[in-house]
């Protein structure tokens, strides 16, 4: 590859992009108990493109590229790969086919270093390489892409991005043709993210190609060549992302119930003046023993939506956690008063206040909100503002089914392990569940991550309903700045552990809090 | 370079696994021992019509319900990822507690002059235990009530012992394999320093040995009314307790489905805002309860006394809170599974004991091997085949070189 080739490409559409179809589907149809997942789906990727496949949560996209990969078989349909048909039923056959797959979880192995990673990826499918080969090659990429990787570390030791890099270097070096990603940077700050769209365009610049599977439509817009949008098991449509607009993609996705995006700010809720969350000059050290906060000091009235701005990384989430009372303060303190006295989450620790009605959405949801064994109920009996001592299966049954029809859940049944619910399903049981049990106060992390544009806003109006008609204190902070704006009633914007200015959300100006965000 | 043993979870288990794998099991273990006995001489006839029988012998009743108890016990703390190899220590506790009331308290051991023993003989409750040093054994409670104290003292105690280590986990991350395992020892020691002690008897028995007195004949759990079987009453409601509570802690209770979670996602439960080290030492301290019940059963249904453990490697536990481990694992941490694998273990227990037996009546080769070889030669291979199918259906092993570090 020329040097000029390499960048133009990196940065805007790849000239090379051709009409030769690397990877076809035709009329793939399967089903799950309960569910038509997909219905006669056909789609195609090309040779040196980025597919965007778009659509809303439960759409069927998860199913489509799974099947792709042979982690499922289709019940009917065709797949061909550079025009011959194949039959792909495992991973294994994927892989020698040159299709790899990275989701959201990293599949890599904790124990082995990087180099080991791929060394094993590589013996599996039969094929060798160098050792050092392989070092140099994880060095190059890293500092192309700027994400810090080295190869003899091991790989529990790596965070969630290094991580998503590494699955995506073992697919390059197993000589992956076809990289599909699935939701796999979803959980990335967007300057993360940009590095990795980055890194797709080289590699669909050097004659690879990518699905790119995601529920945020301007990153698609942005990043992809082409986006095909699945809705309800079905194709409605493959448009050409330079030549196509975001309210076409989102009528395409949601159909009728696009008109309910909107990212207007909702009405302001009418806060009283009792104080729910005090925080008072707290000082939280963060995972490396460095001061992640330094010296917050906020309050959070009951009926107010208090959001905390930032670029990801800034103390938002150690702030969360101690206000929780999953992480313990250095110095200050954290008061929650939920009844005529208030609770010093500092001392007491998490589980007092929740048993008594605070909702709370964490970070890492897969990790911390829900316990992938167990279905939905399991899920809402744990917690024990919901069940104590006997559970009453009838009763949870019915609280679990009305989650799932308030909030459009999909899945064949209450109870059905959430680990094989989709993605953004998994969240809805999460945030439903938070909602419910929220009597006084939420706290919550990217509260509608996962989420498509359509249910994330929905929860942000039960979020607005219930601070205004409940007086629910809710304390948020969120990577997502639309979010931010769209339901806080004051903003607080974090920097670096400090919260570096607090605006009513009638004086907040976009311009200015992103310059205070990175500032 | 060097070589690395990978072992992922399958994305799939098998479907049927908790049923097929340990039957599949106990046929190729079965068979496999039947091949090496074989070889050493054992005929096949001998040997599977021992099998048969044994399975459906009156004797294997007791080990059964025993192993019902204590895999239920164990599984409480393993379901929730805690270890509790120590359901030998909980066990003895139980018994010298139970041992304490049933010989201390619910009645006593008096000296009495030799002239006055015929009255005594016939006293209702009264009981001569030695005749030539004039020791008498005088029930001071109902039996019942007594009965049912030396049973709750002893899940009392078992759980203090269990909770010990449980609270040692939780708050100081001491590993509970070590300490669990260290505290049998300690219970055993504790034992023989009480027997020869402080608890010692009066009787001639006692002196001579360093034992307690004999439990009164009106305190003892009475036996089930099937000819063969040392099995009691008791043993067999703790076993329906035991078995029938688990199961519904597990399914109907907060505690019991928390239980489960701390062992696959400990992270959800803390956020939760569930104290995790609470229940960490609570499900030490619960499994613990239920192994202690155990040592009254043995007290009060089978030893009736406390004796001095001269061997190490045979305390009155007769091992069962290890082989209860290989039960709780058999059932695959499942608590309807439980009954069948410790009906299976009990029966290969069992059938050991019995051709060892038929070996010398039948076949004329008394002393060739001893009952324990055969039964660990059972065991061993019904479990080392459990171990491999298990691994094989659940886990995908494979070797990896690696550079150089
Ligand atoms: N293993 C499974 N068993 C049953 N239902 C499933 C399974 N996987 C997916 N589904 C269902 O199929 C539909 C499509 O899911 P998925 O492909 O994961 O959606 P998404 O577009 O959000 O990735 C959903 O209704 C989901 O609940
Ligand atoms: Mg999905």
């Amino acid at each position: 590859m020329s040097e000029a080739q390499t960048k133009t490409s990196v940065f805007t559409q790849n000239p090379n992009s051709s009409n030769e179809v690397v990877l076809e589907a035709k009329n793939i149809v399967k089903r799950f108990p309960g569910v038509v997942a997909l219905d006669h789906v056909s789609f195609n990727v090309r040779k040196g493109e980025i597919l965007a496949l778009l659509g809303e949560n439960g759409a069927g996209k998860s199913t489509l590229v799974k099947i792709l990969y042979g982690v499922y078989v289709p019940d009917e349909g065709e797949i061909a790969v550079e025009g011959r048909r194949v039959f792909i039923t495992s991973p294994l056959e994927a892989i020698k086919l040159g299709i790899s797959m990275v989701s959201q979880v990293p599949q890599i192995i904790g124990s082995l270093t990087v180099a080991e990673n791929i060394i094993l990826g590589l013996s599996k499918y039969g094929m060798i390489s160098k050792i050092s080969r392989v070092k140099e090659f994880i060095r190059e990429e890293s500092k192309r892409t700027g994400i810090e990787v080295d190869p003899d570390i091991e790989v529990w030791k790596l965070s969630y991005t290094q991580k998503q890099l590494v699955e995506l270097l073992r697919s390059v070096i197993l000589g992956a043709k076809v990289i599909m990603l699935d939701e796999a940077i979803t959980f990335l700050p967007i300057q993360e993210k940009r590095r990795f769209y980055e890194f797709l365009r080289r590699f669909v610049g050097q004659g690879g190609s990518a699905i790119l599977i995601t529920h945020k439509i301007p990153e698609a817009l942005e990043a992809a060549d082409r986006i095909t949008v699945l809705r309800r098991g079905k194709v409605v449509g493959t448009v050409d992302a330079k030549k196509t607009t975001l309210d076409q993609v989102r009528k395409m996705m949601f159909g009728e119930r696009s008109s309910e995006i909107t990212y207007e700010r909702l009405p302001p809720s009418k806060p009283t003046e009792e104080v729910v969350v005090d925080v008072e000059d707290l000082w939280v050290l963060g995972a490396h023993g460095e001061y992640a906060v330094k010296g917050v000091t906020l309050e959070v009235r009951a009926g107010e939506v208090y959001g905390i701005a930032g670029v990801a990384g800034n103390g938002q989430l150690e702030l969360i956690q101690s206000v929780i009372g999953l992480r313990k303060p250095v110095k200050g303190s954290v008061r929650v008063k939920l009844n005529s006295k208030p609770i010093d989450v500092s001392k007491v620790g998490i589980g007092k206040i929740r048993s008594i009605g605070v909702g709370y959405i964490p970070d890492e949801p897969l990790k911390f909100g829900v316990s992938m064994e167990n279905n939905i109920e399991e899920n809402l009996a744990m917690l024990p503002s919901i069940t104590n001592g006997i559970i009453r299966w009838g009763r949870i049954k019915k609280l679990a089914e009305s989650l799932i029809k308030d909030f459009d859940i999909k899945t064949p049944s209450s109870k059905t392990k959430v680990k094989l619910l989709s993605g953004g399903n998994l969240m809805k049981v999460l945030v439903s569940r938070e909602l419910m049990v929220s009597k006084k106060l939420l706290v919550a992390y990217n509260p509608t991550r996962a989420l498509d544009e359509v249910t994330a806003i929905m929860v942000r109006k039960r979020i607005k309903e219930k601070a205004l008609n409940e007086k629910l204190a809710v304390l948020m902070a969120s990577e997502d700045l639309d979010e931010v704006l769209q339901v806080s009633d004051k903003i607080a914007v974090m920097n670096s552990g400090k919260i570096v200015r607090v605006f009513n959300a009638q004086e907040a100006k976009r311009e200015e809090i992103e310059k205070l965000m990175v500032m | 370079m060097k070589m690395k043993l990978i072992v992922t979870r399958r994305v799939k288990p098998l479907r049927y696994g908790g049923v097929v794998i340990p039957l599949l099991s106990l046929i190729i273990g079965v068979v496999i021992s039947q091949l090496i006995l074989w070889a050493v001489g054992v005929p096949p006839e001998l040997f599977y019509g021992t099998m048969a029988g044994s399975f459906i012998a009156p004797e294997m009743l007791r080990p059964f319900v025993l192993l019902t108890i204590l895999g239920a016990a164990l599984l409480v703390a393993f379901i929730g990822a805690v270890w509790n190899i120590g359901a030998e220590g909980q066990i003895i506790w139980g018994m010298i507690v139970a041992a304490y009331i049933g010989v201390f308290v619910a009645a006593h051991s008096i000296k009495v002059p030799l002239s006055e023993l015929p009255k005594y003989e016939s006293m209702p409750g009264a009981q001569v235990l030695d005749a030539t040093y004039g020791v008498v054994s005088v029930v001071l409670w109902n039996p019942v009530l007594a009965g049912l104290v030396m049973i709750l003292a002893a899940a009392a105690v078992g759980a203090v012992w269990a909770a010990i280590s449980g609270a040692l986990r939780a708050y100081l991350e001491i590993d509970e394999v070590a300490s669990t395992l260290i505290m049998n020892y300690i219970a055993y020691y504790s034992l023989n320093q009480l027997a020869t002690g402080p608890m010692r008897g009066l009787s001639v028995q006692a002196a001579q040995f360093g034992r307690t007195d004999a439990l009164n004949d009106a305190l003892r759990f009475p036996r089930l009314p099937i000819p063969g079987t040392t099995v009691t009453t008791v043993e067999v409601i703790l076993a329906v307790i035991a078995f029938v509570g688990v199961w519904f802690m597990l399914k109907y209770t907060s505690f019991g489905l928390r239980l489960k979670i701390l062992g696959s996602n400990p992270n959800a439960l803390k956020a939760a805002g569930v104290d995790t080290r609470k229940y960490i030492t609570l499900a030490l301290t619960l499994s613990g309860l239920i192994a202690g019940t155990v040592g009254a059963a043995l007290f009060a249904g089978d030893y009736f006394f406390l004796g001095k453990i001269d061997n190490i490697v045979s305390p009155p536990t007769q091992n069962m809170g290890y082989t209860a481990i290989l039960v709780a694992w058999l059932a695959m941490l499942d608590i309807r599974a439980i009954p069948i694998s410790a009906y299976i273990i009990a029966g290969l227990m069992q059938s050991g004991a019995t051709l060892q037996a038929n070996l010398g009546t039948m076949a004329g080769l008394s002393g060739m091997i001893s009952g324990a070889a055969i039964t660990y030669t059972l065991i061993g291979f019904v479990l080392l085949t459990f171990s491999v199918l298990r691994v094989l259906t659940e886990y995908r092993i494979r070797f990896v070189r690696g550079g150089p570090k």
